[in-house]
C-alpha cells in the first residue's frame, strides 16, 4: 500500500518537475569538473532483471534499452562525447534462437525508427557507428545499421559507438591482419622530381662542416653520401626523388634514403641543416636507424616492419580515432570484461564494476561512479602539477639566466661598439 | 527523464514492435524531450524562421539567469565534491578497520594447514592465479617490499595448491633480479614448509630463460629436492609445485606489436597471407610466450632426472592459459598495461582503497586478507560463456 502511494507521489507531475529539475541541476555541476571524454558501457543484467520481475527477457531487453537511452542522455548533457556499448557479442550468438532473433529484431526496429526522425536526430549531433563483425549480421538487419549509420554520419558533435557482433579478441585480430595488410603493399613508385638534389645537399653539408666542427667530424659526414650514391643504379633513381617526402614509410623504404634520415641527428645543432633536409622518421629513435644502416640489404619497396608501433595498432582498432577511453561500466556485479575493449582499456582506464543490473542502472547509480572518477581525476592532477610546478620552476629559473647571459652579451656588444 | 505519462505511451509503442504509432506520432511524443536547435542549423530553415526571432528575444533577458545558473553550477559542484570527499575518506576509514579486523582473524601463522583451512570451503580454486603488484617508493621498501610480497604470495599459493601464479609489475624491475627473488622466495618457502616439504618452485618470465634453468640442476637446490623426490612421491599427498611468471608492460601491447612486425615481414616476403591472420593464430602464438615449459636445452644435462622430467612437462604445459583469476593489490581497479590478449574472460578483483592507506595512490599493500577476500569471490562467480 504504502509503496503504491509513494509511487503516486513520485509519478505525480510537481513531483516529476522536481525531480527534472535537480538532476538537470546536478549534470550541470558535474559540468563544472574534468568530465570522462569516452565512457564503454557493458549492458549486462537484463535477462536477469526479466527473470527477477517474472516478465519475457526479451521485455528485460526494452527496459535496457529505455535505460541506455536515459544514461546516454546524462552522457551527453555532462560532456562525454564518445559513449561505447557492448550491445551484443560475437558469443551471444550462441544463446537460444529465439532471444537472438527478438535481439536482431528489437535492433532492426529500433533502428528504423531512427531513420524515420532524421532531422530530430540532427538536433542531438550524435554520429552512430557500429563495430564489428558486419559478416555474422542478417541482410535485413544490416540494412537498417547502414542507414542509420549513413544518416549520423555527419553529425559530429558526439558519437555513440555500439559494438553490435563484437568481441575484442576478433577486433584485435582484424587490427593485426589490416595492418599486415597495409605494411605488405608495396609502395607506389612516385613519379616527379623533388626539388631537392642529393647532391647538392651532400655540398651543403661539406661546407657547413668545414665552417663549424673542422675536420674531425667530416669524416662521418662524408661517408653517407659515399655510400648513398654507390648503389645500383635502379635504388639511387628511386632515392633522388624518394627523399623530399615527410612519409615515414616512403624514408624507411629504401636503404639510400635511411641513410638521409639518419644525418640529421648527427648535426641537428644547426637549424639551418635540419630545415633543409626533410625530417626523419620521429618513431625511430636513431639507434634503430643505424642498425638499419648497417644492414646493407637489397632495397624493398615495403615499409618497414620496425615502423609499426602501439599507436598503429591503435590507429587500426575500430575505435580508432576515439579519445582513449577514460571509464568503463559494467553492472550486474560481474567483475569481468568478457571479451570488451581489451586493447583499449588496459592502459589508464578506470573500471567500475557496479552491482546494480542494467535497467536499473540511471542517474543515481551513474553520479557516484562519475564523482569517484572526477575526484581521483582532481586528486591526480595536483599531484601532476606538485611535481609539474617543481619541473617548471627549474625552467623557468634555466631561462632567466639565459636572459641573463643575454643581456650581459647585450651590454658587452654595446659597451665594445661604443 | 521521461515523465510517466509518456514512458506508458513509449512502452505500448514498443510492444506493438512499433505499429502502434505513426512516425509522426512518434515525433510529438519526443518534442518536449529534444535538447534546442542548434543555432547553426536554425537559420537555414525557413519553417523554423520564427522560432529563431523568439529565441533570441529570449536569449536578451537570459544572460542573468545564465549566469545566476553556472554560479550555481559551480557551487553545487564544489559541495557535491566536499561532502562526497568526506564520503569517500570516511568509506576508506570504515574499510581499513575492517581489514584490520580481517587480519588479525586470520592470519596465515606462516603455516599452510592454516592456509588450506581458510579456502577449504571455497567450491572453486583458480588454476592461474595473476596478481598486479605496484613498485612503492623508497621510503616504503621500493623493490625490497615488491620481492617480499611475491615471496609470500608465493607461499600462499604453493599452500593452497594453485599451481602457477603471475606476478604482474608495471616496469619489469623483477625480471632483472629473477636470481636475488629466486633464493627470496626459496627461503619463504622452506619457513612455510619445512625444509624437508619445500615445494618444488620456478621462476619464469616471457623471453627471459627460466630460473633455475632446469626444476633439479641448481647446486643450491640439489640436496635437498634431489632427496625428496622419491619419498614425497610415494607419500600420499603428492608433492607441491609452484611457478611463478614474471610479467611487466612489455609483454603486453608491446608483445602484440612484435607479433605483427613478425607477420608483416613474412608477409612482405610472401611466407604468408593477411587472410591467414586468425584469432587462433595469435592466441597460439601469444601464449607461445607466456608458456611455462621445462627448457629443453638442459635436459640432456640431467640424465639422472629423467624419469621425473616427462611428468612434470606434461603437468607444466597444460597450465600455459590465462589467468583465471586476476588481484589487483591498488586502490581501484586499473589494469595499467596488463596484457589485453590475456584478461578477456578473467575474473578481476581489486582490493581496495584500504591496502594502500590514507595516501591514496601510492599503491596497495598485498595482504593476506585480500588474497582470501579475492579468492572468495572468485568461488562465487558464476561463468556463463556469453550465454
Amino acid at each position: 500500500m504504502s509503496s503504491r502511494l509513494r509511487k503516486w507521489l513520485l509519478t505525480s507531475p510537481p513531483a516529476e518537475w522536481a525531480i527534472n529539475q535537480l538532476r538537470e541541476l546536478l549534470i550541470g555541476a558535474l559540468r563544472q569538473g574534468p568530465v570522462p571524454r569516452h565512457i564503454a558501457f557493458v549492458m549486462d543484467g537484463n535477462r536477469r532483471f526479466a527473470r527477477d520481475r517474472r516478465i519475457e527477457s526479451i521485455e528485460g531487453h526494452h527496459l535496457g534499452f529505455e535505460a541506455l537511452a536515459k544514461i546516454l542522455e546524462v552522457c551527453y548533457k555532462a560532456g562525454v562525447t564518445h559513449v561505447t556499448v557492448y550491445a551484443f557479442s560475437i558469443e551471444n550468438f550462441k544463446r537460444s534462437k529465439y532471444e537472438v532473433d527478438a535481439l536482431m529484431d528489437m535492433a532492426k526496429v529500433k533502428l528504423n525508427q531512427m531513420c524515420q526522425h532524421g532531422d530530430l536526430l540532427d538536433r542531438y549531433g550524435a554520429c552512430i557507428r557500429v563495430l564489428g563483425q558486419r559478416e555474422l549480421v542478417k541482410p535485413d538487419v544490416l540494412k537498417a545499421v547502414d542507414k542509420a549509420v549513413e544518416m549520423t554520419s555527419r553529425n559530429g558533435n558526439a558519437v555513440l559507438n555500439i559494438c553490435f557482433p563484437y568481441t575484442s579478441r576478433d577486433e584485435i585480430t582484424t587490427a593485426v591482419r589490416r595492418t599486415v595488410d597495409e605494411w605488405s603493399q608495396p609502395l607506389p613508385e612516385r613519379t616527379g622530381a623533388s626539388p631537392f638534389k642529393e647532391d647538392r645537399i651532400a655540398q651543403n653539408i661539406r661546407k657547413q662542416n668545414k665552417k663549424g666542427n673542422g675536420n674531425d667530424t667530416e669524416g662521418t659526414y662524408l661517408s653517407p653520401p659515399t655510400s648513398m650514391l654507390s648503389p645500383s643504379s635502379s635504388t639511387t633513381s628511386l632515392s633522388s626523388n624518394g627523399d623530399s617526402l615527410p612519409d615515414s614509410r616512403s624514408s624507411l623504404s629504401s636503404s639510400t634514403t635511411l641513410h638521409q634520415s639518419s644525418s640529421p641527428p648527427l648535426f641537428a645543432a644547426d637549424p639551418k641543416d635540419a630545415l633543409s633536409i626533410p625530417s626523419p622518421e620521429p618513431t625511430l629513435p636513431p639507434l634503430q636507424q643505424q642498425q638499419q644502416q648497417q644492414q646493407t640489404s637489397p632495397p624493398t619497396y615495403h615499409p618497414s616492419p620496425e615502423a609499426i608501433t602501439p599507436s598503429t595498432l591503435t590507429s587500426h582498432m575500430f575505435t580508432a580515432d576515439n579519445p582513449p577511453l577514460d571509464l568503463l561500466v559494467r553492472t550486474s556485479s560481474v567483475h569481468r570484461l568478457s571479451d570488451f575493449m581489451l586493447w583499449q582499456c588496459h592502459q589508464n582506464t578506470e573500471i567500475a564494476f557496479l552491482d546494480v543490473l542494467w535497467p536499473e542502472f540511471d542517474l543515481r547509480t551513474f553520479l557516484p561512479v562519475l564523482w569517484e572518477w572526477q575526484w581521483r581525476q582532481k586528486k591526480m592532477r595536483s599531484e601532476n602539477e606538485d611535481g609539474k610546478g617543481r619541473v617548471q620552476g627549474r625552467e623557468r629559473s634555466d631561462s632567466r639566466i639565459r636572459a641573463d647571459r643575454k643581456r650581459t652579451v647585450k651590454r658587452l656588444v654595446g659597451e665594445a661598439l661604443d | 527523464m521521461v515523465y510517466s505519462r509518456d514512458t506508458e505511451l513509449y512502452r505500448r509503442d514498443v510492444k506493438s514492435r512499433g505499429r502502434e504509432f505513426t512516425a509522426e506520432e512518434r515525433e510529438t511524443l519526443l518534442k518536449p524531450y529534444l535538447p534546442p536547435v542548434p543555432e547553426l542549423l536554425a537559420p537555414s530553415k525557413g519553417s523554423s524562421r520564427r522560432s529563431g526571432v523568439r529565441k533570441v528575444k529570449k536569449r536578451r533577458q537570459k544572460p542573468i539567469r545564465s549566469f545566476l545558473k553556472s554560479k550555481l553550477h559551480v557551487v553545487l559542484y564544489f559541495a557535491v565534491h566536499l561532502v562526497f570527499g568526506i564520503y569517500l575518506r570516511l568509506r576508506q576509514t570504515y574499510h581499513a578497520v575492517i581489514d584490520r579486523i580481517l587480519t588479525l582473524l586470520y592470519y596465515h601463522h606462516r603455516t599452510p594447514e592454516l592456509i588450506q583451512k581458510d579456502v577449504k570451503n571455497l567450491s572453486r580454486l583458480p588454476e592461474h592465479l595473476s596478481v598486479v603488484l605496484t613498485l612503492k617508493g623508497e621510503e616504503d621498501g621500493g623493490l625490497e617490499s615488491l620481492m617480499e610480497d611475491v615471496a609470500e604470495l608465493s607461499a600462499w599459493c604453493a599452500s593452497i595448491g594453485i599451481p602457477l601464479l603471475s606476478v604482474y609489475e608495471k616496469s619489469g624491475i623483477l625480471k632483472s633480479n629473477m636470481r636475488s627473488l629466486h633464493s627470496l622466495v626459496f627461503q619463504r618457502l622452506s619457513s612455510y614448509f619445512g625444509a624437508s616439504q619445500t615445494p618444488s618452485f620456478r621462476l619464469h618470465a616471457p623471453s627471459y630463460p627460466s630460473y633455475p634453468p632446469s626444476a633439479t640442476t641448481t647446486p643450491a637446490l640439489l640436496p635437498t629436492t634431489s632427496t625428496e623426490t622419491t619419498p614425497s612421491a610415494t607419500q600420499p599427498q603428492r608433492r607441491r609445485n609452484i611457478n611463478v611468471l614474471l610479467l611487466s608492460s612489455t609483454d603486453g601491447r608491446d608483445t602484440l606489436v612484435d607479433l605483427t612486425r613478425t607477420l608483416a615481414e613474412m608477409s612482405q616476403s610472401h611466407k604468408l597471407h593477411p587472410r591467414d591472420i586468425t584469432q587462433d593464430l595469435i592466441d597460439a602464438e601469444l601464449s607461445a610466450t607466456t608458456s611455462i615449459s621445462v627448457s629443453p636445452p638442459y635436459q640432456p644435462a640431467s640424465p639422472t632426472q629423467m624419469p621425473t622430467m616427462p611428468k612434470n612437462q606434461e603437468t607444466i604445459t597444460t597450465m600455459s592459459k590465462e589467468p583465471d583469476l586476476l588481484i589487483i593489490f591498488g586502490p581501484y581497479v586499473k589494469l595499467d598495461g596488463y596484457p589485453p590478449w590475456q584478461v578477456r574472460l578473467t575474473e578481476i578483483f581489486c582490493v581496495g582503497e584500504s591496502g594502500g592507506g590514507n595516501s591514496g595512490r601510492s599503491g596497495g599493500r598485498v595482504e593476506y586478507q585480500g588474497f582470501l577476500r579475492g579468492l572468495g569471490m572468485f568461488a562465487a562467480a558464476e561463468m556463463r560463456f556469453g550465454r
